[in-house]
Parts: structure tokens; C-alpha cells; sequence
């Protein structure tokens, strides 16, 4: 029975709003901001997100890498005390420094690593050669090179397997820097890897660790790379190393890395979603206004069908009915253009500068949610029914001998 | 039938009992009853003269639980009101009430048929069987069932006032009020609906007419009249200047 009239109310909504076409539209534009904002800015920045941390997953979930801190220098006994480290599965020091390759025409900024080779393809799992072979141990001078050195932006091939490559890059020597040039022979070309966080294996040249000392003339280690046996040990291995070492070195695993870029995301999810409930707030609003405004109008007409016999509470629903029935059709507007949208925003791309010459381009698709659609959903009917509640409180309070004498 | 013959107790459908209503607007009050005592009984066709600003509105508004009175007590069929709450005395409203309006208050939005319907959407009643009771309620008001699907802006005056009245009695209310029904109309129109009162009365209705016009309260069977906020007195209706008698 409360059923049956309900259908009532929404078809005498339904005429209400339609006679009255201009107020609802733009009411229900108004509305229809909230949502479509929410929906295409969140998914955007969660499509983001997910990007960048299983890009930094990618990079290998077991790996650990410490670096000394201030003037510090890692030696020979704390490999030996990392590798006694219970859950440590390989740990090895490296040397790392920038360079300049030329490839083609252009000079490109590259990542030299002098790092037993095999750990870093043990580590990675994404990585991979494309042809040739990773180099012994001891021949220094054979070079592993990403996929951007070994190729031109356009494609052509800039170094093939034998080639000669020589890397420009600054040394300190007596706290003055001096250019320094060497040359290595290619002996693989890792396949493409794309992305681009914290570690660049696509201009990255991977040579074997004995070439940091006898090539590059390095003395001290840049860090100790460790692989754990699992990624459940990663956090303990990471504490343990920062209790033996408090203050002397700095230790990063590529987890802890996406843990804080998840919890960046999550923060500027959050405030994104705290300035798109402004919108919300306004079309709270606009509906109040119009519902106001229609109430008013009919005030002669809601003194009839209390007389008819209306309860105050059947007039309330009736009129809230109507601003709900605009939320409704408000909200089913709002999220589907803020899901068309996310995909046209997202495929812009957004780029990250993070130097002088390192510009990463990152491209990721929309993650839209069920969440995300229900909290747009849930909040745009909110809107609705805050911004009717009022006005329909005060329609079913009025004396009805009142409003039948209203002009 | 019944009260043709005074041996039997006739039914109160409504009395009131010193009804007083004083009207505040800030500071200045206004009364407008001054204490009514009255009892319609089942059956009974009345009218209600009275110059303007009388009370008449009023009154009607207070017999039809539209609105409340400052002191005095309402008892429609042998309930006392002022106990109920306002849902109570929707229902009541909706039920055992028609009301007829001068100005017809017919919702332009909606279709005739619509119209018609709106006292029995809070019965819950479905709506195939609303169309059959607002056509029924229809062709007994107007004889005309072809107006059902317009819009009442689409009627002359006299026809508005006929589909206000198929409105009126769709539910079957026992008591019919009606506050000027033919202040808007012309002749023919106002005889149209006086004819439908008089027959809905013969069929049982309680009838009460507010007017300014005798012609329409020599039609009833008794007619009060209204001054000051006070019935001064009761006068016997003269048939032979009865609207249709003319
Ligand atoms: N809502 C109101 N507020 C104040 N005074 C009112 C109100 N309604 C009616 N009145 C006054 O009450 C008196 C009776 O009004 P009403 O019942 O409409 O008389 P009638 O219908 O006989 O013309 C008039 O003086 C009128 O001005
Ligand atoms: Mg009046």
C-alpha cells in the first residue's frame, strides 16, 4: 500500500519537475557537478597511483639497497655483517654514477651501475635481455645497456653488440670536478622496460663491479644492494640493518618506496575528495533554493491536497521525493560524464620533472571502482535529500486553512 | 428519510459547541467567531449567509477540521477532534470530508481525471480502481466522462466546478462542505451545480453551503445566518425562490 503510493508521488514528481523544465535543469546541472568532479578526479588519481606503485613494484619487491649517510664509507665488514643477516639471500656492494651517452644525435643523461650483473636481472624480475649475454665478472670493460641506449627516440639502432661506447661523466678528484671519458664494450641490450621511478633501466648502463674500481677509478662503494629471500622479510631485514647502523646509513627498499607513494596517493585522493564535497555543499544549496522557491509556489496547492486528505508526512515525501528524483537523474549525469572524463584527462598524461633534463611522462588509465561510483552515488543523493528536507519539513507543516487563503 | 419523521433520534454529524476563534497576528486580534454552538444532523442540506468578514470561512474551515479552534470543542460523527493529532485528522478529513472551494482549486498541472483521483491516492487504492471511482464521481457531478483526460484550464468555469465536485464526493464522504461554490459562476452554471447538490443530498450527503446568494440558499432546507462571529439566527428557505424554481 505505502508502495502504491509511492509510485503515486514519483509520478506526480516526475510532472512537477517537468513542468518546470528550466528550474530543473539547472538545478540538476548544479548537482551534477559533485559527482562528475569526484568521480573524474578520483579514478584519475587512483589510475595514477596504481601506475606509479606497481611501476616501483616492478622494480623488484625483494630488493634493498643501502647507502652510506654523510661522510660515511661502507666496507668490508658490514657486507660480511648484512649477509649474516638472517632472510638476506644475496647482498653485494656496487658503485654507482651519471654520465653522458651520446646516442644518435642526441646526448642523453644515463645510470651507470657497477654491480655484479646477475643480481640485478636476479632481482628484477621485469628485466630482461633482448640479445647478447651478461658479461663475467671479470670483464670489466663489457657493458649491459638499457633499451633508450641502445636504440634512437626513433627507433633506429645507435650501439649493436660490439660496438664501442664511450661515457662522459664528472670525478671529483681533490674536491674538483674533472670530465672524464671511458669506453666500454656492449655486450647486451636489456629489452624495453618502460616506466621510470627511482630507477631507469632503460638508460641504465650495467657494468660487472670490478669496473667500478679499475675503470671508473671509484674508491669507495655507492651502496650494498641486498635481495632478500622474500618479500615478507623486507621490513624485518630493512629494521634490522637500521638498528646495527643507526644514523650511519640510509636504507630503502622499493616496498617502502610504494608504501609511501601509496599513502601520497591516498592523501591527495583525500583532498581532492574534501574540495570536491564543496561542490556538494553548493548544490545542497541550490536545491534548498529551488525547492524553497516551488514550495512557495504551491502553497495553495499543498493546502488542497492536505484538505484532500494528504498526512503532513505524505506532503513531505512528495516534495522530497522531487529533489530526490533530481539527485537521481543528477547523479546518474554527473558520474557517467566524470567517467568519460577521467579517460579523456588520464590520456593527456601527466608529466613529472624530476631534473633539469629527466621528465617522466606518465599515461595510465582511469581506475574507476565500485567505491568510487557508490561514495559519488551515495553523496549526490545526500545532496538531494539535504537540500529537500527543509523545504518539505515546512510544506507539510503548513495550516492547510492558511494556504487555501493564499494568493 | 429519517427525518421526515421525529420519532426517530437523528444522527449528529457535526456539532460544535462554543467555538470561539480569534485570529493573532503579532500584537492585533482578530476574532472572528465569538462563540457558536451547532449541530448538523445526517442528511441535512444547510446553507450559511452572512455578510463578508462574518466568520463564514472560517467556520466552514473549523467544521471541516481545516483548522483549529481557540476554545470550543468539534465532534464530527461523535468524535471529539481536539484529541487527535494531524494525521488522525487527515484521515478524518479524507474519509468523512468533501470540500467544495469559489475558486474551484483544481491542480491545472494534472488532468481532470488526475484531479479527481488525488482523495483517494492517500487510501492507498489502486489505480485502476481510482479511474473507475473518479469516472463514477464524474458522470454523477457532470454527466460527462469526456473531460477526463483534460487539463481543468482547458474547462469553462461552471465545468471546473463541476469536476471540484467529483472530486469532492469520489471518496464517498458523508458530509459535503462548500464555501461559495457559485461566487465564480454565472446563472446556468450556478443552477448546474445546485441541482448536483441537491441530488448528492438525496443520496444521503450532509450538505453545508456557504453563499452569498439566496437564491442559492432558498434551495437548502435551512439557513443560518452569520454576523459578527455570531449566529443570529435561523431562517425557514422560501422554495419558490430556489434558483431552480426560477
Ligand atoms: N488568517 C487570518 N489572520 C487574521 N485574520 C483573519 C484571517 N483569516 C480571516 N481573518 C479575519 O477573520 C474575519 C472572518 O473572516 P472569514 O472567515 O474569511 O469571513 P467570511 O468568509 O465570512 O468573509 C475577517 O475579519 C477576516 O479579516
Ligand atoms: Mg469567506
Amino acid at each position: 500500500m505505502f508502495l502504491l503510493f509511492l509510485i503515486d508521488i514519483f509520478r506526480m514528481a516526475v510532472k512537477v519537475l517537468t513542468e518546470r523544465k528550466t528550474r530543473a535543469i539547472l538545478t540538476i546541472a548544479g548537482i551534477a557537478l559533485g559527482p562528475f568532479a569526484l568521480v573524474m578526479i578520483s579514478s584519475v588519481i587512483d589510475g595514477y597511483g596504481d601506475y606509479i606503485v606497481s611501476q616501483v613494484q616492478g622494480l623488484g619487491q625483494n630488493t634493498i639497497v643501502v647507502f652510506p649517510s654523510g661522510n660515511n664509507k661502507l666496507t668490508e665488514n658490514d657486507l660480511n655483517n648484512i649477509r649474516s643477516i638472517p632472510g638476506v639471500k644475496r647482498a653485494e656492494p656496487f658503485y654507482s654514477i651519471q654520465g653522458q651517452v651520446k646516442v644518435g644525435t642526441e646526448t642523453k643523461i644515463v645510470f651507470i651501475y657497477a654491480i655484479p650483473p646477475d643480481l640485478v636481472f636476479e632481482s628484477i624480475s621485469g628485466l630482461e635481455l633482448e640479445k647478447g649475454s651478461i658479461p663475467s665478472e671479470t670483464e670489466y670493460l663489457k657493458a649491459i645497456i638499457g633499451h633508450k641506449i641502445a636504440y634512437t627516440d626513433d627507433g633506429s639502432v645507435a650501439y649493436d653488440l660490439g660496438d664501442v661506447l664511450t661515457i662522459t661523466y664528472l670525478k671529483s678528484v681533490n674536491g674538483r670536478n674533472e670530465v672524464k671519458r671511458v669506453s666500454v664494450v656492449v655486450n647486451g641490450v636489456v629489452k624495453e622496460f618502460g616506466g621510470a621511478f627511482v630507477l631507469s633501466p632503460d638508460l641504465t648502463i650495467i657494468l660487472p663491479l670490478e669496473a667500478g674500481q679499475r675503470l671508473l677509478g671509484l674508491s669507495d662503494w655507492s651502496g650494498i644492494y641486498i635481495l632478500a629471500e622474500n618479500s615478507n622479510v623486507v621490513q624485518d631485514i630493512v629494521r634490522e640493518i637500521q638498528s646495527r647502523y643507526r644514523g650511519v646509513v640510509d636504507v630503502v627498499s622499493f616496498q617502502s618506496i610504494a608504501n609511501v607513494i601509496n599513502s601520497v596517493v591516498g592523501a591527495v585522493n583525500f583532498i581532492s575528495f574534501a574540495a570536491s564535497l564543496s561542490s556538494f555543499a553548493v548544490a545542497v544549496a541550490g536545491v534548498a533554493s529551488t525547492m524553497i522557491t516551488s514550495v512557495i509556489e504551491r502553497t495553495r496547492e499543498i493546502g488542497v491536497l492536505k484538505a484532500l486528505g494528504f498526512r503532513d508526512r505524505e506532503v513531505l515525501i512528495m516534495i522530497l521525493a522531487e529533489s530526490i528524483i533530481m539527485s537521481i537523474i543528477g547523479g546518474v549525469i554527473g558520474i557517467t560524464l566524470g567517467m568519460i572524463g577521467s579517460h579523456i584527462l588520464a590520456s593527456t598524461g601527466v608529466t613529472i620533472r624530476a631534473g633539469p633534463q629527466a621528465e617522466i611522462v606518465i599515461k595510465a588509465p582511469p581506475k574507476i571502482t565500485v567505491f568510487g561510483i557508490l561514495r559519488a552515488t551515495i553523496l549526490t543523493l545526500m545532496v538531494g535529500i539535504a537540500g529537500g528536507v527543509f523545504p518539505a519539513y515546512r510544506a507539510s507543516k503548513i495550516p492547510p486553512a492558511v494556504a487555501l487563503r493564499y494568493e | 428519510m429519517l427525518r421526515r419523521h421525529g420519532v426517530y433520534m437523528r444522527r449528529e454529524v457535526v456539532v460544535l459547541e462554543d467555538i470561539v476563534k480569534i485570529y493573532r497576528s503579532g500584537s492585533v486580534e482578530t476574532p472572528a467567531l465569538r462563540g457558536i454552538s451547532l449541530k448538523i444532523y445526517e442528511g441535512e442540506f444547510i446553507a450559511i449567509m452572512g455578510p463578508s468578514g462574518s466568520g463564514k470561512t472560517t467556520l466552514l474551515n473549523i467544521m471541516g477540521l481545516l483548522d483549529k479552534p481557540t476554545s470550543g470543542r468539534v465532534y464530527i460523527d461523535g468524535i471529539e477532534v481536539s484529541k487527535l493529532n494531524s494525521g488522525e485528522i487527515a484521515r478524518i478529513r479524507n474519509y468523512k470530508i468533501g470540500f467544495v472551494f469559489q475558486s474551484f482549486n483544481l491542480i491545472n498541472r494534472l488532468t481532470v481525471l488526475e484531479n479527481i483521483e488525488i482523495p483517494l491516492i492517500p487510501r492507498g487504492i489502486p489505480r485502476p480502481k481510482r479511474i473507475q471511482m473518479a469516472t463514477n464521481a464524474l458522470i454523477r457531478a457532470a454527466g460527462d466522462p469526456s473531460w477526463l483526460p483534460k487539463k481543468p484550464n482547458q474547462l469553462s468555469g461552471g465545468q471546473q466546478q463541476r469536476v471540484a465536485i467529483a472530486r469532492a464526493i469520489v471518496g464517498e464522504p458523508p458530509i459535503l462542505l462548500a464555501d461559495e461554490p457559485t461566487g465564480n459562476l454565472d446563472m446556468a452554471s450556478s443552477r448546474i451545480v445546485v441541482k448536483t447538490f441537491q441530488e448528492l443530498n438525496k443520496t444521503g450527503s450532509t450538505i453545508v453551503v456557504i453563499t452569498h446568494n439566496p437564491e442559492v440558499a432558498n434551495c437548502t432546507e435551512k439557513i443560518y445566518v452569520l454576523r459578527d462571529g455570531r449566529l443570529i439566527g435561523e431562517v425557514s428557505p422560501d422554495p419558490s425562490k430556489c434558483i431552480l424554481n426560477m
